[in-house]
């Protein structure tokens, strides 16, 4: 093992990665709690003692927590990014390698943190990975259990902030000669964006948890109203306002990355260029700075002015329109194609899909009038499923299968890869639309038992396909942990450009800083195709001029 | 109201005067979902078979003509399926939702006290001298009666946590947060008894905090009031703190 002082981003990159997918099992089997406990209510889990009211809430709180801010964005950010961004800018190293280090180990101490809320007298958090308070504060949720995990979330939140600082500098600061702006691939753009946001609002996030946590420790009153307060008391609506003005650009720190691989990987299994290229950066830069101005239609129902309703509910709807910006040039590359359905290829496809439905289902949320039904339904939770779990995780997937080669220096089973990523594409889609129906129908969220309402009763036949759907999809991740499992034992070399692009992780092979000459997808471009007899060229590989040296090349 | 079967899998029974227009609002959104994923789907599928490994890719990002596209269908989208929900959710909040200036100054509204705790939903009455938190107000637990077709005007507050009053049957929901009132109103046009939710996480028994708003014709409701009223007199204890929970009411 490499020396745990380690600062190579390599080195960090990976165990990102194996620290990211641990998280991402541990919330994934959370979830299957869940899912159990709604489809067999009141059943012993298996193995098992039956889930009671507390021990629901806090693995919801648990499984919220978990994905957001301990797989998700470590894997995309810290696991792909770290790994990858020097890599396509033509850099040797991150700009601050040592800060590298510390973020991985700050995030590995915020673990720490949360694992250890399991053994407090009275169990986890259990306030939702919102930790709304008064609810998240003593009074809803006494105990170190709830302290240690809004601890947690402080800290790992200083981590992602420490790393997009990292990357942010990276990219402006690191890029190769010849590397322009414009010459980027588009999860670079994508990864500096979402760092960018990283940087503004968690801030924020701090200023919120941070007050919960003065509440808890202190004995401040920030939040603390109603009948607790005594002797003068806060407003939890402050709150609200500062924990979603970071949690909504968060979602787009999460979902940026998968927009920037879609748009790469579409153009290179295409074999032809991105199309509008400079739209889809104008799009992705249009949402960061939109991103900040959206926020309250999270607090629809929570007695917002109707003026601020009514300016938050037409931004939320403005802000579609980047994405089908960005929706569309990814269709529009494909279009006049020439398409290789690889497994990377499949799981960017898969995620399109999952992603534009999951789209447009946050369109009745981001009106007042539609949203005051459907909030807090599962129709949010089958929404921010399809984006932020779907979608993010097919991006990890073909990110994954994309880069395994250039990470281990072997090759994936590819069969393998694109039977797990069709599979896991569909049953992402037939388990969210079923939770987006049966929000529809009127089931609400965080319910230990649903069907103590009458007018949800008839909706368990429903909830126990979508659990058997759910139980399905963690059964098909065996593919994946089979395929990683059997690459790594059997170390099957791989020949050094394996897709056949041009970026310079793949093409850039000596010590030397490249020069860059073009953009990241110059595909079945006629001269190249003329000269080399091939239909891709490296950034950094100059096209030769005269006849003569294309023989030379040649021989 | 009859139990629904496993396939019935529309929104709730629609109770209220006011539920149309969201529901119109909701089924469009829900046909163009469907016919978004299908066409996107089918626009993908149809790619993947004609542009296959064989075809010779282009080489051209894209045309004067292709960034139009791009422009014309994004644009389209949004006044279309955007601009439907901007315009339909802005009536909805102009006759209905937040406009409270119409019931505010109609004498047949009733006026309802709402303190929402952990985990159950108290109510009260202004009872027969008009004013809260006096002697005559009825109070109750998890139940609460409302007339037939006359407007319904709740205020909220929490002691503890952040709540949610939802009426799934009648299309409204809001958060009830500690140190603030909140309003909310509807109108019934059906008789029945209907389910209160909560719809915000407020502990264990979150799930529990289940209520039956039970709407009554005009005339049995105005009986049931006096009768409540000259009940919650007699029944009235000045020592109890505990049941002068109420508050002079606020306006909107």
């Amino acid at each position: 093992m490499r020396g745990l002082g380690s600062t190579d981003h390599k080195v960090l990159a990976r165990r990102y990665l194996w620290t990211g997918l641990f998280m991402l099992t541990f919330g994934g089997l959370l979830a299957m709690v869940l899912r159990w406990q709604l489809a067999y209510p009141g059943r012993p889990l298996p193995g098992g003692a039956a889930l009671t009211p507390h021990g629901y809430t806090g693995v919801f709180t648990l499984h919220g927590l978990t994905m957001v801010f301990f797989a998700i964005s470590p894997l995309l950010l810290g696991a792909i990014g770290t790994f990858v961004t020097p890599l396509l800018i033509g850099a040797r190293e991150m700009a601050f390698p040592k800060l590298t280090r510390l973020s991985y180990w700050i995030y590995v101490a915020a673990i720490a943190l949360l694992f250890s809320s399991l053994f407090a007298r009275f169990g986890t958090g259990t306030a939702g990975w919102t930790s709304y308070p008064p609810l998240s504060t003593g009074l809803g949720t006494p105990g170190w259990g709830q302290t240690a995990v809004s601890l947690a979330v402080l800290v790992v939140a200083l981590s992602s902030l420490l790393g997009a600082v990292n990357l942010v500098v990276t990219v402006v600061r690191s890029r190769a000669p010849g590397m322009h702006w414009m010459r980027l691939p588009l999860t670079v753009w994508s990864l500096f964006f979402a760092s960018i946001l990283l940087v503004l609002f968690t801030p924020s996030l701090f200023a919120a948890t941070g007050m919960v946590l003065s509440d808890r420790i202190f004995g401040t009153r920030f939040f603390l109203a109603g009948a607790q307060a005594v002797a003068g008391g806060g407003d939890p609506a402050v709150y609200l306002h500062l924990f979603w003005l970071f949690g909504h650009p968060e979602v787009y720190v999460l979902i940026l990355p998968a927009w920037g691989l879609i748009g790469d990987l579409v153009a290179w299994f295409s074999r032809r260029p991105a199309h509008w290229y400079r739209a889809t950066v104008y799009a992705m830069a249009a949402v960061v700075a939109l991103s900040g101005l959206v926020y309250a239609h999270h607090l629809f129902t929570a007695g917002l002015s109707p003026m601020l309703g009514r300016a938050f509910m037409a931004l939320t709807l403005i802000i579609s329109i980047p994405a089908e910006i960005l929706f569309l040039n990814w269709l529009l590359t494909l279009w006049r194609g020439s398409i290789h359905l690889s497994s990377p290829m499949l799981a960017a496809l898969g995620g399109m899909v999952v992603f534009g439905l999951g789209g447009i289902t946050g369109l009745p949320l981001g009106a007042v009038a539609t949203d005051v039904v459907l909030h807090d339904t599962l129709w949010v939770v089958g929404h921010f499923h399809l984006t932020m779990a779907g979608a993010t995780f097919l991006a990890l997937c073909a990110a994954l299968y994309y880069w395994f080669p250039k990470m281990f220096g072997c090759a994936l089973n590819e069969r393998l890869g694109q039977v797990h990523v069709v599979l896991s594409s569909a049953l992402f889609l037939l388990v969210f639309i079923g939770l987006l129906v049966a929000g529809y129908a009127g089931q609400h969220r965080r319910l230990f038992d649903p069907y103590q309402y009458a007018f949800i009763e008839h909706l368990l036949p429903l909830n126990k396909a979508v659990s058997h759907a759910a139980f399905l999809l963690a059964l098909v991740q065996g593919l994946l942990v089979f395929n990683v499992a059997q690459a790594l034992l059997r170390r099957q070399p791989v020949e050094a450009n394996p897709w056949r692009v041009g970026t310079l992780e793949w093409t850039h092979g000596s010590s030397a800083l490249p020069l860059v000459l073009r953009g990241a997808h110059e595909l079945s471009q006629p001269e190249v195709e003329r000269a080399l007899g091939r239909d891709w060229i490296g950034q950094a590989e100059a096209l030769p001029e005269s006849p003569d040296e294309t023989e030379a090349l040649a021989s | 109201m009859s139990p629904r079967g496993p396939l019935e899998l529309g929104l709730p029974f629609d109770a209220s005067t006011h539920g149309a227009l969201v529901d119109a609002l909701l089924a469009e959104n829900e046909r163009f979902d469907f016919l978004l994923l299908g066409l996107m789907v089918a626009l993908i599928a149809f790619v993947l078979v004609r542009f296959g490994r064989r075809h010779k890719a282009s080489p051209i990002a894209e045309t004067r003509r292709s960034r139009m596209l791009v422009v014309a269908v994004a644009l389209g989208i949004f006044v279309l399926i955007d601009g439907a929900l901007l315009f339909g959710s802005e009536r909805v909040m102009r006759t209905w939702l937040w406009n409270f200036e119409a019931i505010e100054a109609n004498p047949q509204t009733v006026r309802i006290e709402v303190n929402a705790h952990q985990w159950a939903w108290d109510f009260r009455y202004a009872g027969a001298d008009g004013a809260f938190n006096s002697p005559d107000d009825p109070l109750s637990w998890n139940e609460v009666r409302i007339p037939l077709g006359r407007p319904v005007h709740f205020q909220l507050a929490s002691t503890d946590v952040i709540h949610a009053f939802a009426l799934p049957n009648f299309r409204v929901q809001t958060e009830v947060i500690p140190g603030r009132i909140q309003h909310v109103w509807i109108e019934a046009k059906a008789l029945g008894r209907f389910e209160i939710a909560c719809s915000q996480h407020c502990g264990a028994s979150h799930y529990k905090m289940r209520g039956v708003l039970e709407v009554m014709a005009p005339d049995d409701f105005e009986r049931w009031a006096r009768t409540a009223s000259q009940r919650a007199g007699t029944a009235h204890d000045p020592e109890d703190p505990g049941q002068r929970w109420g508050w002079a009411w606020r306006r909107p």
